[in-house]
Protein backbone atom coordinates (compact mmCIF):
# COMPACT_ATOMS: atom_id res chain seq x y z
CA UNK A 1 0.00 0.00 0.00
CA UNK A 2 1.45 3.21 -0.90
CA UNK A 3 1.79 5.59 1.92
CA UNK A 4 1.84 9.46 1.67
CA UNK A 5 3.79 11.90 3.96
CA UNK A 6 3.12 15.60 4.83
CA UNK A 7 5.94 17.71 4.00
CA UNK A 8 7.03 21.30 5.63
CA UNK A 9 8.36 23.61 3.12
CA UNK A 10 11.08 25.12 5.31
CA UNK A 11 10.83 28.34 3.32
CA UNK A 12 6.74 28.48 3.61
CA UNK A 13 6.82 29.29 -0.03
CA UNK A 14 3.88 26.98 -0.66
CA UNK A 15 1.80 29.70 -2.29
CA UNK A 16 4.66 31.31 -4.20
CA UNK A 17 3.66 34.76 -2.83
CA UNK A 18 6.17 37.33 -3.56
CA UNK A 19 4.84 40.22 -1.63
CA UNK A 20 7.76 42.84 -0.38
CA UNK A 21 5.32 45.74 1.22
CA UNK A 22 5.24 46.11 5.02
CA UNK A 23 2.00 45.84 6.76
CA UNK A 24 0.71 49.50 7.80
CA UNK A 25 2.90 50.50 10.95
CA UNK A 26 0.92 51.36 14.58
CA UNK A 27 3.03 54.52 15.18
CA UNK A 28 2.10 54.23 18.70
CA UNK A 29 1.50 51.29 20.68
CA UNK A 30 -0.81 52.65 23.55
CA UNK A 31 -3.23 49.83 23.94
CA UNK A 32 -2.44 47.50 21.38
CA UNK A 33 -2.00 43.84 21.86
CA UNK A 34 1.04 41.88 21.87
CA UNK A 35 1.85 38.99 19.98
CA UNK A 36 5.09 36.41 21.01
CA UNK A 37 5.61 33.85 19.01
CA UNK A 38 7.89 31.50 20.99
CA UNK A 39 9.70 29.12 18.76
CA UNK A 40 10.27 27.01 21.89
CA UNK A 41 14.00 27.12 21.59
CA UNK A 42 15.80 28.20 25.19
CA UNK A 43 15.25 31.66 26.98
CA UNK A 44 12.69 32.41 23.87
CA UNK A 45 9.93 32.90 26.19
CA UNK A 46 11.50 34.23 28.79
CA UNK A 47 13.56 36.90 26.35
CA UNK A 48 9.86 37.53 24.62
CA UNK A 49 8.02 37.86 28.05
CA UNK A 50 10.83 40.34 28.95
CA UNK A 51 10.29 42.54 26.12
CA UNK A 52 6.37 42.00 26.29
CA UNK A 53 6.90 43.94 29.82
CA UNK A 54 9.10 46.67 28.72
CA UNK A 55 6.67 47.63 25.71
CA UNK A 56 3.55 47.55 28.54
CA UNK A 57 5.59 49.78 31.02
CA UNK A 58 7.45 52.17 28.84
CA UNK A 59 5.22 52.67 25.83
CA UNK A 60 1.17 51.74 27.34
CA UNK A 61 1.30 48.08 24.88
CA UNK A 62 -1.46 46.33 26.17
CA UNK A 63 -2.20 42.48 26.24
CA UNK A 64 0.26 40.38 26.08
CA UNK A 65 -0.11 36.62 24.20
CA UNK A 66 2.30 34.16 23.66
CA UNK A 67 1.58 31.32 21.42
CA UNK A 68 3.86 28.23 21.21
CA UNK A 69 5.16 26.65 17.15
CA UNK A 70 4.58 23.30 16.83
CA UNK A 71 8.67 22.99 15.69
CA UNK A 72 11.01 25.94 15.44
CA UNK A 73 13.02 24.58 12.12
CA UNK A 74 10.43 25.33 10.05
CA UNK A 75 7.60 28.43 10.10
CA UNK A 76 4.49 28.41 11.92
CA UNK A 77 1.42 26.50 10.64
CA UNK A 78 -0.85 28.55 8.91
CA UNK A 79 -3.62 27.53 11.08
CA UNK A 80 -1.30 29.21 13.93
CA UNK A 81 -0.27 32.68 12.03
CA UNK A 82 -4.42 32.88 11.15
CA UNK A 83 -4.81 32.84 15.31
CA UNK A 84 -2.65 35.40 16.02
CA UNK A 85 -3.33 37.77 12.67
CA UNK A 86 -6.82 37.50 14.26
CA UNK A 87 -5.83 38.12 17.68
CA UNK A 88 -3.45 41.02 18.00
CA UNK A 89 -2.15 44.03 16.47
CA UNK A 90 1.75 43.54 16.24
CA UNK A 91 3.98 40.57 16.91
CA UNK A 92 7.59 39.82 18.14
CA UNK A 93 9.01 36.09 17.39
CA UNK A 94 12.08 34.95 18.67
CA UNK A 95 14.45 33.43 18.87
CA UNK A 96 16.77 32.30 16.08
CA UNK A 97 19.83 31.14 17.20
CA UNK A 98 20.73 28.41 15.02
CA UNK A 99 20.51 27.99 11.02
CA UNK A 100 17.32 26.11 10.34
CA UNK A 101 15.06 28.34 13.80
CA UNK A 102 16.52 31.76 12.63
CA UNK A 103 15.65 31.44 8.56
CA UNK A 104 11.93 30.27 10.24
CA UNK A 105 11.85 33.13 12.84
CA UNK A 106 12.39 35.17 9.94
CA UNK A 107 10.17 33.68 7.97
CA UNK A 108 6.80 34.04 10.48
CA UNK A 109 8.21 37.57 10.46
CA UNK A 110 7.47 38.14 6.84
CA UNK A 111 4.45 35.87 6.70
CA UNK A 112 2.55 37.46 9.73
CA UNK A 113 3.24 40.81 7.38
CA UNK A 114 1.74 39.62 4.97
CA UNK A 115 -1.11 39.08 7.04
CA UNK A 116 -1.56 42.61 7.88
CA UNK A 117 0.59 42.46 11.30
CA UNK A 118 3.47 44.48 11.73
CA UNK A 119 6.28 42.04 13.04
CA UNK A 120 9.58 42.20 14.80
CA UNK A 121 11.51 39.22 14.19
CA UNK A 122 14.57 38.34 16.59
CA UNK A 123 17.84 35.72 15.49
CA UNK A 124 21.00 36.10 16.84
CA UNK A 125 23.85 37.87 14.91
CA UNK A 126 25.75 34.84 14.47
CA UNK A 127 22.90 33.63 12.44
CA UNK A 128 22.07 36.85 10.56
CA UNK A 129 23.20 35.61 7.10
CA UNK A 130 20.50 32.93 7.46
CA UNK A 131 17.66 35.02 8.22
CA UNK A 132 18.98 37.84 5.85
CA UNK A 133 18.89 34.65 3.09
CA UNK A 134 15.20 33.55 3.77
CA UNK A 135 13.68 36.94 3.31
CA UNK A 136 15.64 36.36 -0.15
CA UNK A 137 14.39 33.15 -0.83
CA UNK A 138 10.72 34.66 0.32
CA UNK A 139 10.56 37.30 -1.99
CA UNK A 140 11.20 40.22 0.51
CA UNK A 141 14.75 41.37 0.07
CA UNK A 142 15.77 43.37 2.53
CA UNK A 143 13.21 42.64 5.27
CA UNK A 144 14.35 43.72 8.65
CA UNK A 145 14.47 41.83 11.57
CA UNK A 146 16.90 42.41 14.76
CA UNK A 147 20.17 40.58 15.68
CA UNK A 148 20.59 39.77 19.07
CA UNK A 149 23.91 38.88 20.49
CA UNK A 150 24.89 34.95 20.16
CA UNK A 151 24.56 33.23 22.39
CA UNK A 152 20.93 33.33 23.62
CA UNK A 153 20.19 29.85 25.06
CA UNK A 154 23.20 29.89 27.85
CA UNK A 155 22.29 33.15 29.87
CA UNK A 156 20.57 33.78 32.86
CA UNK A 157 17.71 35.53 33.62
CA UNK A 158 19.28 38.85 34.39
CA UNK A 159 21.48 38.44 31.29
CA UNK A 160 18.20 38.00 28.77
CA UNK A 161 16.91 41.31 30.78
CA UNK A 162 19.85 43.07 29.32
CA UNK A 163 19.16 41.50 26.28
CA UNK A 164 15.41 42.51 26.42
CA UNK A 165 16.84 46.15 27.03
CA UNK A 166 19.24 46.41 24.37
CA UNK A 167 16.92 45.07 22.05
CA UNK A 168 13.96 47.74 22.67
CA UNK A 169 15.42 50.41 20.39
CA UNK A 170 15.72 49.13 17.43
CA UNK A 171 12.35 46.48 17.87
CA UNK A 172 10.28 50.08 18.31
CA UNK A 173 11.75 51.15 14.91
CA UNK A 174 11.07 48.15 12.88
CA UNK A 175 7.72 48.49 14.62
CA UNK A 176 7.61 51.88 13.35
CA UNK A 177 6.98 53.60 16.69
CA UNK A 178 7.11 57.08 16.92
CA UNK A 179 6.90 57.66 20.55
CA UNK B 1 40.12 16.71 -12.64
CA UNK B 2 38.40 19.99 -12.83
CA UNK B 3 41.39 22.22 -10.59
CA UNK B 4 40.41 25.92 -9.10
CA UNK B 5 43.10 28.71 -9.40
CA UNK B 6 42.77 30.56 -6.83
CA UNK B 7 41.18 28.27 -3.78
CA UNK B 8 42.02 31.38 -1.18
CA UNK B 9 38.98 33.08 -2.92
CA UNK B 10 36.54 30.27 -2.35
CA UNK B 11 37.54 29.90 1.18
CA UNK B 12 37.26 34.00 2.02
CA UNK B 13 33.75 33.55 0.12
CA UNK B 14 32.37 31.12 2.30
CA UNK B 15 34.01 31.90 5.04
CA UNK B 16 31.28 33.90 6.68
CA UNK B 17 28.60 30.98 5.83
CA UNK B 18 31.01 28.36 7.21
CA UNK B 19 31.26 30.03 10.32
CA UNK B 20 27.56 30.10 10.36
CA UNK B 21 27.07 26.45 10.10
CA UNK B 22 30.02 25.72 12.31
CA UNK B 23 27.93 27.12 15.21
CA UNK B 24 25.33 24.18 14.54
CA UNK B 25 28.53 21.85 14.69
CA UNK B 26 28.84 21.62 10.86
CA UNK B 27 31.83 21.98 8.70
CA UNK B 28 31.59 23.16 4.83
CA UNK B 29 34.08 21.79 2.23
CA UNK B 30 34.03 22.40 -1.49
CA UNK B 31 35.22 20.88 -4.69
CA UNK B 32 35.01 22.10 -8.03
CA UNK B 33 32.43 20.06 -10.51
CA UNK B 34 34.14 21.56 -13.54
CA UNK B 35 35.93 24.86 -13.66
CA UNK B 36 33.88 27.78 -12.79
CA UNK B 37 31.12 25.52 -10.90
CA UNK B 38 31.83 23.99 -6.96
CA UNK B 39 29.79 21.62 -5.12
CA UNK B 40 29.86 22.41 -1.11
CA UNK B 41 29.71 19.73 0.76
CA UNK B 42 28.63 19.96 4.35
CA UNK B 43 29.27 17.07 7.04
CA UNK B 44 28.14 17.08 10.82
CA UNK B 45 30.31 16.81 13.47
CA UNK B 46 30.25 14.94 16.70
CA UNK B 47 28.09 17.77 17.88
CA UNK B 48 26.11 18.70 15.02
CA UNK B 49 22.49 19.70 16.18
CA UNK B 50 20.19 17.65 14.00
CA UNK B 51 17.19 20.29 13.20
CA UNK B 52 19.38 22.91 13.28
CA UNK B 53 21.02 23.20 9.41
CA UNK B 54 20.25 26.02 7.58
CA UNK B 55 17.35 24.49 5.21
CA UNK B 56 18.70 23.84 1.73
CA UNK B 57 16.84 26.68 -0.27
CA UNK B 58 18.48 29.31 1.73
CA UNK B 59 22.05 27.62 2.39
CA UNK B 60 22.05 27.58 -1.51
CA UNK B 61 20.80 31.29 -2.13
CA UNK B 62 23.37 32.34 0.68
CA UNK B 63 26.18 30.72 -1.39
CA UNK B 64 24.81 31.59 -4.66
CA UNK B 65 24.85 34.95 -3.16
CA UNK B 66 28.69 34.56 -1.61
CA UNK B 67 30.30 33.76 -4.97
CA UNK B 68 28.83 36.71 -7.11
CA UNK B 69 31.84 38.78 -6.64
CA UNK B 70 33.87 35.51 -7.71
CA UNK B 71 34.68 34.01 -11.18
CA UNK B 72 32.85 31.00 -9.75
CA UNK B 73 28.79 29.80 -9.45
CA UNK B 74 27.47 26.90 -7.18
CA UNK B 75 26.91 23.52 -8.89
CA UNK B 76 25.04 21.98 -6.22
CA UNK B 77 25.16 21.52 -2.28
CA UNK B 78 25.81 17.81 -0.35
CA UNK B 79 23.80 17.53 2.72
CA UNK B 80 24.55 15.32 5.66
CA UNK B 81 22.87 12.08 5.42
CA UNK B 82 19.70 12.15 6.83
CA UNK B 83 19.09 16.06 6.00
CA UNK B 84 16.37 15.63 3.97
CA UNK B 85 15.21 19.39 3.79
Amino acid sequence: MAMTELLLDPTGMEEGAQDSTLSPRPVSLKGLTIGLLDNTKPNATLLLEEIGRLLQRHYGAGESKLYTKDYFGTPAKDELLDRIADEVDFVITAVGDCGSCSAASVADGILLERRGIPTASITSDSFLPSGEAMARVMGFPGFDFYAVKHPVASLSSEEIKDRAQTALPELLRILGVEE
Amino acid sequence: MAQVTDPAVVDAAFKEFADMVANDGYLLRWTPDDDEKLVVTIDAGPDACADCLVPLPVMESILSTALEDTPYTLSRVVLPEGEGH
